[in-house]
């Protein structure tokens, strides 16, 4: 059996195009924080990002930090390919993190990081932690370690 | 007496031959399944003044192609329902919403769907940087339609409630059961709790059995009011009472209410403008592209309470020939074929004409109808005198 040297290729996983609205969200993750839109009149985070608050309809927002924190609320694990971009990518898992920082504040992301045969449930721990694909940062999601 | 400005009654129901291969061209199947509901009916191209379809794309012709195809002199009033309706009852629920308004006396709906364009399994491609609301779904994978977000849904389900798999197999198997006695079903073979549990997963938790199936074929319904249905061909059967719902934070992933989305919202308002309560009711169709979907909706009508689905359900046999909760009577969309919503209206009305033969419920006279579930729901309640 030879070896075949395989030059890395670029990431086929198709990436996001911020634009005016989500551009904060997206630059943050370059810089490894997650951050939300907290909004200025009831105080309440959101996401994905949107022109107004959608808890009270107000315009204006500040950029919270989060805590990175949360519990994964549910999980998919997709091990066929639905997208030519991920066919190198299989197994994976897609998860909703419900964040620390606000109950209902869910985030759609990838579990990263989870070594094979781990026992994955609804309610485990989980950071965040951040993937660079191309020329973006994507904010992901691992198990948190437990304290030894 | 129902809450819509003029009473309304479904007149007619037709069907295009239903296929699990080939090719065939969407508007022979369309125009096969809109002349068979006018015939059902008793009314001609003449009579229709208003169409209403629900669609993806070029899997179906639209309203105006309808119209030409079939010789319609003129539309009063006519709408191509792109996917955010509740399902192709959103077209009904349209036609049904012309009629009482008086802005039509006679309309026709319908969908048409193809193998090809409602297998949402296959291996897609598409733009390497995704823009708008995708930005936050498809780099993660988020993919196959919604086959990944009902893995999600069901997953929670099982969590929230701390129940198993079987729960989702028996509204698998029950579908089997029905269409075992229809004919025009693709799937009739009898399904046992040990074929869906250990059906190939598409999106781990759900598996292959969660999942409608797929085929070429057409549906078609004509909507006119209950005055003038008094006239024509077959029993009458009455708009009692119909309903739309999203939920707050309307969205198929971010809603508010993760395992029910609007649908809770729209049973109450159904119920609300109902005449008759669900202990009325005597058959059942209720939405199941997947699975959860008809779980969600039972709890939502309040057969039981939210996450009480499974004492509720037994053994299942409550949903079957002869149970009291008697659901899907067609198969469903799990086994009759995927037809978007409207199969269930037309096999409510079958069945409160009574004529559905070997399925038929015994003296059915009230029937209750969903489509859709999540942001995008719909549903019906159709009364017979």
């Amino acid at each position: 059996m030879t070896q075949t040297v395989v030059r890395a290729q670029a990431d086929p996983r198709p990436v996001p195009a911020p634009d005016d609205v989500t551009r904060f969200y997206w630059e943050a993750a370059a810089n490894h924080r997650l951050v939300l839109q907290r909004c200025q009149t009831c105080h309440k985070m959101q996401y994905p990002p949107e022109i107004c608050c959608v808890h009270c309809q107000a315009e204006e927002f500040e950029v919270a930090r989060t805590s990175g924190r949360g519990v994964v609320y549910s999980y998919s694990v997709v091990d066929r390919p639905l997208h030519a971009g991920f066919v190198d990518a299989l197994p994976y898992v897609v998860a909703l993190v419900e964040l620390d920082d606000q109950p209902g504040l869910r985030i759609l992301t990838n579990l990263v990081d989870v070594p094979a045969g781990t026992p994955l449930s609804c309610g485990l721990p989980v950071e965040v932690t951040f993937e660079e694909r191309g020329p973006v940062t994507l904010p992901q999601f691992r198990l948190l370690r437990s304290p030894s | 007496m129902s809450t819509l400005a003029r009473e309304v009654a479904v007149v007619g129901v037709g069907y295009s031959e239903l296929s699990r291969t080939g090719e065939p061209n969407p508007n022979t199947l369309a125009l096969a399944a809109a002349k068979n509901a006018l015939s059902d009916a008793g009314v001609t191209k003449t009579d229709i003044d208003g169409i209403f379809e629900y669609k993806f794309g070029p899997e179906s012709p639209g309203a105006q192609d309808m119209a030409r195809l079939l010789g319609v002199p003129d539309l009063a009033a006519f709408a191509d329902i792109f996917p955010s309706g509740p399902s192709g009852v959103a077209g009904a629920l349209a036609g049904v919403m012309a009629v009482a308004s008086g802005a039509c006396e006679t309309v026709l709906v319908f969908r048409c769907l193809t193998r090809a364009a409602g297998h949402q399994g296959g291996v897609a491609s598409g733009p390497d940087a995704i823009s708008g609301r995708d930005q936050f779904l498809t780099p993660y994978g988020y993919l196959g339609g919604i086959l990944v977000l009902l893995g999600l849904k069901k997953q929670r389900w099982m969590a929230e409630y701390g129940r198993p798999e079987e729960d989702f197999g028996h509204i698998a198997i029950n579908a089997r059961r029905w269409s075992a006695l229809n004919p025009r079903a693709v799937m009739r073979d009898e399904l046992t709790m040990d074929d869906y549990l250990s059906s190939r997963m598409v999106a781990d938790p759900l598996r292959v059995l969660d999942c409608d199936y797929p085929v070429n074929g057409a549906v078609a319904t004509v909507i006119t009011t209950a005055e003038r249905a008094a006239d024509l061909r077959q029993r009458p059967v009455l708009v009692d009472a119909m309903a739309y719902g999203t939920g707050r934070g309307a969205d198929w992933i971010f809603d508010t209410d993760f395992l029910y989305g609007g649908a809770i919202d729209c049973a109450n308002r159904l119920w609300r403008r109902s005449s008759v309560t669900l202990a009325d009711v005597d058959v059942a169709q209720l939405y199941d592209g997947f699975t959860p979907v008809t779980v969600a909706w039972i709890e939502a009508l309040g057969a039981c309470g939210r996450g009480e689905f499974g004492d509720w359900v037994g053994d299942g046999s409550r949903l079957a020939p002869g149970g009291d909760f008697p659901l899907n009577t067609a198969g469903g969309q799990l086994a009759e074929g995927r037809l978007h919503g409207i199969g269930f209206l037309n096999e409510a009305v079958l069945q409160l004409r009574g004529q559905c033969q070997d399925r038929q419920v015994p003296d059915a006279r009230v029937a209750v109808v969903t489509s859709g579930v999540y942001p995008q729901c719909g549903a019906m309640v159709l009364t017979t005198v």
